[in-house]
């Protein structure tokens, strides 16, 4: 219990100092927020309009006054006002989030069960023909970039083969059937780089555990092959897939962002790929702190998991 | 024996546990240890795992500092000499390891490993180190030739030779042997023990020698220090240690060890139990928990060191009545 | 080490050199507008076609390529150099450089790269002077933590803490010892940056968040393809298709250098489920005596392919009866553990069983089918391993890993299997077994390790144990209370032991019988009382000085060392090193001779000795 009560406050504190170095960002980088962005095209913007915004951003009081305020703002779930429309951004967000969430949470299912799974089979006949064709397709998508994957999908499924729309969405609650054959691309999209990672370490981690002493100990003791495979070898591999999974988490939650694009899935990412372009800057804050503090929360979640397999982290 | 070379007086040492921001437990690895070589000396230091032997190698070295005490080197306190001053002394004092496969850099030829000792102290001229190394591993039954070789195209025996070579580059007066042979196939350890008596009696060096094996240290040292979770038991003369030993400790030790001549062994002392947490020792003598003679009296508090009949041998241990 | 991997380099180096030549080969102006032949397929000027604004197509490949690659190699080669002076310094300063360079980078790692880069974009603006920045900050972390993770892993070599006692300084340690030695990571760790950076390029260009056009780059000419490629296909896979193969050449290239850099690169082929599946063809059981409870005959094992003639293991045999401990001793290399689990069916990955055969209860073990060996092992068979820390699995409990190996062999229910486990503790020794029956591994010290595997071992009372250096990692006060377990073991359930070590006194103690090897052949058997008193082989006498004893003469090493498998010498195999050779043991390998009643020796001189 120490343990989970001292990796929730570091999760905390991580949320803390992302939000504070976001913060810093603006404040930081040369020149004004506001003339920033304003000044598009290249000519001077009106001083008068500039100082409008600069009081409507509030960046004419202190620093650290502004930083308190928005700070408060942010325990409060406030995060400011869109400068396209006007509108609350922690809305916007809500609305956008959980399709993300389920792009995300549905692209890592597909994943685990394919990498895992393929992995191990994989590792059991290492150098058989199904090992190497399934080394080969792994090594090949681990380096086809997302959006290539993506467009490449879409031009060869939907434009010229035509089973599937080239992408947007529909609520589940509209149509159940066409949510999921709208969600199945783009999530297939996602789910080759990660399942190829997911194929490599399962392989290498199936590979790697069969040579330790304990499962020379496990033979010893006449255990069934089967037993000896789930029990004291996928079981102990599942550690350096677990730590992998984490390390991935980051290219995971950008290739969502690039795959959202690409298929018109309106998530996080159309919101933030638009405020970037329109330099938004209190909407692009929004997103990229709650996709960060999204981020902080799922290496919270696999530590949690990497607590659950090995007992020997729990007692530090 | 003749003047004192180093002295170790009163040392300890804790470590803290925990990482940067928390102070975990402190463990106390050594506890108010005395030890002094002269010149051509060798001392063996005897203990099992967590008896603190390697640390007080290391503290003697001055490679990590003294929670309380201090080491004299021909009189110079090594804690408050000036970094130029503890430099030279450096020169002097060398330290061959346990594991020969840890202990040579990988990727550098044994040649200009053995050179390091030379360029760092200049102690020779650029142009005349090739002939001084060549030298170097003549002296530990090596040719000149295999300067040029990498340490995986020696053996286990092999590679402790160059090590010793290294440590006798910058010709010092102190070595300290941790566990020199322990990793070593028994064929060689003679080989590798013979190496280390006849390179201690040609260049007189002052040798301490960390061992978990009283029988190891038998044939080199002159005297034995045993250790047990951080303080000494029993310390004296090799031989007089080893024919009568009189703390219960030294006893177990000895009759744990396997014998060649099972019919002529000693009577058997199997120690109960495990040694206890340095962190969390017991009180009064730190062997109570696993000593056969113990009484309430040792849980009172931790017995000094008393001499007993033989000249320089002392004993930790209140039982008087069972020597 | 393995060879560089010349196909991925070769490859790399091809893409690299179009790049830097790209404006020297006479293409086209990348960036030369010919709207009358928008989307104008493969011709003689343009080879491969021109783009919605009539620019040739191969002339902006090449000069992407030279984009993408020129921020990619900047990018990495940057927050290579930064990230390993403050991962080295980190590391080997420790405190608050610590604190200040590694514990700083965790930070940036909150931010998913993309993330990140986009943030950057925002305030500063797209365009190449932005990305190379940000892929610096993105890339720095990782930097850090592998030359942080190299240094922590070298600097507990002790080569680092023999710089130290030679009078090195920081400076010197670091550039000259350190660095050298985690090169090999952070090289790979280089080209993982450099090819991960032209994705992330080349994603932000996509997004028209990166290289600002018209200025060439592949993933702006896959954004801009999008919109025309139903009608120019052609268009959108050019750019994929080079993207794809630089970022394929870029991972085989980080895979070779990987196992290059792998120090145990032949470990990974061998496929250890095989052992699953292979049985010996099967030979006539010699007869034996009725409490015989192995017998194995002629073994000989093999490393790799028999036929390629590297033989670990020659012509073994020997006998155990039951309630008798044989003990095989021999120096490294002399094949002792390797041999005994080959002849209980045991032999590990790479390794094959060429001759022999291994009787117990009439069965040859080296011919039994898989599932009927497994029904032996672990209920008449059981082994104990040298290190107990890692013979036992850390993630479960340990009283659940004996209630297993009680349940493999038992019709016995979960409970009854848990309360047997909690006994079989108890008959070991272990103190408080209810309670350390729940504890894992890692809870449990050295010793009490050792008991827990005894007792694993011998939870299905079986007839034959087999202990392999079982005290070598023990202190000797440890040592001893282990040996008394088993000593008392054998006496009360007529065990059969086959003591596998190193130590001539553990066998002294132990040992009713003794085998010596040495470079994988018995060069003498017998009773281990006569061959102490009265040894009949050269080696044998010279391990026997070897001893260190607390009493006696001072211990003689043997010179030189022990050959290795596939380059033994021509006749006896201790010739070599023997003080008794005379010119036939150059020239003949004895065979094993019967000396006595439960005798043999394989020297040539045995009467003369």
């Amino acid at each position: 219990m120490e343990w989970f009560a001292k990796r929730l406050g570091i999760s905390v504190l991580l949320v803390w100092i992302v939000a504070s170095i976001v913060f810093l960002a603006i404040h930081l980088v040369p020149g004004d927020p506001a003339e920033l962005l304003l000044s598009q095209g290249g000519a001077a913007p009106d001083p008068a309009i500039v100082e409008d915004l600069r009081d409507q951003l509030g960046l004419n009081r202190p620093v650290l006054e502004q930083y308190l305020h928005s700070m408060a703002n942010l325990l409060r779930g406030d995060l400011g006002n869109s400068l396209m429309d006007g509108a609350p951004i922690a809305g916007e967000i809500a609305t956008r989030l959980p399709r993300t969430l389920e792009l995300i949470g549905a692209a890592a299912l597909i994943s685990v069960l394919i990498g895992v799974s393929t992995g191990t089979l994989a590792a059991v006949a290492a150098g058989g023909p199904f090992d190497r064709v399934a080394s080969a397709l792994a090594g090949l998508g681990l380096s086809v970039p997302v959006f290539v994957i993506g467009t490449l999908a879409i031009l060869g499924f939907a434009q010229t083969l035509r089973w599937v729309p080239a992408g947007g969405f529909v609520a589940f609650s509209q149509d159940p059937v066409q949510h999921l054959i709208m969600l199945a691309m783009p999530a297939g999209t996602i789910a080759v780089g990660l399942s190829s990672t997911l194929f490599r370490v399962t392989r290498s981690a199936v590979l790697e555990v069969t040579m330790r002493d304990h499962v020379r100990t496990a033979r010893s003791k006449g255990l069934s092959f089967r037993r000896i495979l789930t029990r004291h070898i996928l079981r102990n591999a599942l550690i350096p897939v677990v730590t992998v999974l984490a390390l991935n988490l980051g290219t995971l939650l950008g290739g969502t962002v690039l795959v959202e694009y690409v298929f018109n899935w309106p998530g996080l990412s159309g919101l933030l790929v638009d405020a970037v372009n329109a330099r938004d800057y209190p909407a692009v804050v929004g997103v990229v702190l709650v996709i960060s503090i999204l981020f902080v929360t799922l290496n919270f979640v696999v530590d949690m998991l990497y607590a659950v397999l090995d007992p020997r982290v729990r007692h530090g | 024996m003749s003047e004192c070379l180093i002295r170790g007086e009163g040392m300890s040492r804790s470590f803290h546990g925990g990482g940067f921001f928390r102070r975990g437990r402190s463990i106390q690895a050594v506890s108010d240890v005395s030890i002094s070589l002269s010149r051509g000396e060798a001392v063996g230091l005897v203990g099992e795992s967590g008896s603190g032997k390697s640390t007080i190698g290391r503290l003697m070295l001055g490679l990590m500092p003294l929670s309380g005490g201090r080491i004299l080197f021909d009189g110079d306190d090594l804690a408050v000499l000036d970094e130029k001053r503890r430099g030279a002394l450096r020169r002097r004092m060398q330290m061959v390891f346990q594991d020969p496969y840890s202990s040579l850099d990988p990727r550098r030829t044994v040649g200009s490993q053995v050179e390091d000792g030379l360029s760092i102290h200049g102690i020779v001229p650029r142009g005349e180190r090739g002939a001084r190394v060549a030298e170097l591993l003549a002296q530990v039954g090596l040719e000149p030739h295999h300067a040029a070789r990498t340490p995986h195209q020696f053996s286990g025996g092999q590679r402790q030779r160059v090590a010793i070579a290294r440590a006798l580059a910058t010709n010092p007066d102190f070595l300290v042997a941790d566990e020199p042979v322990s990793a070593l196939d028994v064929s060689v350890q003679a080989q590798v023990m013979a190496l280390l008596a006849d390179l201690r009696s040609r260049l007189g060096l002052a040798m301490l020698f960390i061992s978990h094996d009283l029988p190891v240290v038998r044939h080199l040292c002159d005297r034995v220090v045993v250790l047990y979770l951080g303080r000494v038991m029993e310390e004296g003369p090799v031989s007089e240690v080893l024919r009568a030993p009189h703390h219960p400790y030294t006893r177990a030790l000895l009759s744990a060890a396997p014998s060649l001549h099972a019919e002529s062994r000693r009577e058997r002392v199997v120690l109960r139990g495990e040694p206890p947490s340095p962190a969390n020792p017991p009180s009064g003598c730190v062997f109570r928990t696993r000593c056969p003679h113990a009484i309430e009296a040792c849980a009172a508090q931790p017995p000094p060191l008393e001499p007993r009949e033989a000249p320089g041998h002392r004993v930790a241990c209140i039982r008087h009545d069972i020597g | 080490m393995r060879r560089l991997p010349w196909v991925s380099a070769g490859a790399v180096g091809l893409i690299i050199l179009a790049a830097v030549l790209a404006p020297h080969i006479g293409l086209a102006d990348p960036v030369g507008m010919d709207v009358a032949h928008r989307l104008a397929g493969p011709s003689p000027t343009h080879p491969l076609g021109q783009d919605e604004y009539g620019r040739d197509v191969l002339s902006r490949l090449l000069w992407g390529a030279r984009t993408s690659l020129g921020i990619a190699f900047a990018a990495a080669a940057i927050s290579c150099v930064i990230g390993t002076i403050l991962g080295v310094v980190g590391g080997y300063v420790r405190g608050i450089a610590e604190l200040l360079t590694v514990r700083s980078m965790d930070v940036v790692l909150c931010f998913p790269p993309l993330l990140l880069a986009l943030l950057v974009v925002t305030l500063l603006g797209p365009g190449a002077s932005t990305l190379v920045p940000v892929l610096v900050i993105v890339y720095l972390p990782s930097f850090t933590r592998v030359a942080y993770a190299g240094v922590l892993s070298v600097r507990g070599h002790e080569y680092v803490t023999a710089m130290k006692v030679l009078g090195a300084g920081r400076l010197r340690i670091m550039t000259r010892t350190i660095l050298p030695n985690i090169a090999g990571p952070i090289l790979v760790q280089f080209s993982l940056a450099a090819a991960s950076a032209v994705v992330l390029e080349s994603g932000l260009s996509f997004l028209g968040l990166g290289v600002v056009p018209p200025a060439p780059s592949w993933g702006l000419m896959i954004g801009a393809a999008r919109g025309t490629m139903v009608q120019a296909p052609l268009l959108l896979l050019w750019p994929c298709l080079a993207l794809t193969v630089t970022i394929l050449a870029m991972n085989a290239l980080c895979d070779g250098l990987r196992d290059m850099l792998d120090p145990h690169p032949a470990a990974r082929r061998v496929s250890w489920f095989s052992r699953f599946r292979r049985r010996a063809p099967t030979a006539p059981l010699a007869r034996v005596e009725p409490d015989t409870v192995l017998d194995v005959r002629g073994l000989s094992v093999a490393i790799g392919d028999p036929a390629e003639g590297r033989y670990a293991v020659r012509d073994v045999s020997f006998q155990v009866k039951a309630g008798e401990t044989l003990a095989i001793v021999g120096e490294s290399g002399s094949g002792k553990s390797l041999m005994s689990l080959s002849a209980i069916g045991m032999a590990p990955a790479g390794v094959e069983v060429a001759a022999g055969t291994s009787g117990m209860d009439g069965a040859d073990l080296l011919a039994l089918a898989p599932g009927e060996l497994r029904k032996l092992l672990g209920d008449r068979i059981a082994m104990i391993f040298q290190d107990p820390g890692s013979s036992l699995n850390p993630v479960h409990r340990v009283g659940a890993q004996i209630a297993e190996a009680i349940r493999a062999h038992r019709p016995v229910s979960a409970a009854e299997a848990r309360e047997r486990a909690v006994a079989m503790l108890r008959n070991v020794g272990i103190p408080d077994p209810e309670r350390r029956a729940r504890a894992y591994p890692h809870e449990l010290s050295g010793g009490m390790r050792q008991r827990v595997m005894i007792a694993m071992a011998i939870a299905n009372g079986p007839r034959l144990l087999i202990a392999d250096e079982p005290t070598t990692a023990l202190d000797v006060t440890i040592q001893a209370q282990v040996l008394d377990l088993l000593a008392a073991l054998k006496r009360d359930g007529g065990l059969a032991l086959l003591f596998i070590t190193h130590s001539l006194p553990v066998v002294a103690e132990i040992a009713d019988r003794v085998a010596v090897m040495y470079a994988g052949e018995i060069l003498e058997e017998g009773p281990t009382a006569e061959i102490f008193a009265k040894p009949r082989h050269p080696y044998t006498a010279a391990l026997l000085r070897s001893a260190p004893q607390d009493d006696g003469p001072a211990p003689e090493g043997i010179s030189g060392t022990v050959p290795v498998p596939g380059d033994l010498p021509a006749g006896c195999v201790f010739a070599p090193r023997c003080d008794k050779r005379i010119e036939i043991c150059d020239e003949t390998r004895p065979s094993l001779f019967r000396i006595g009643p439960g005798r043999s020796s394989r020297c040539l001189r045995w009467a003369s000795l």
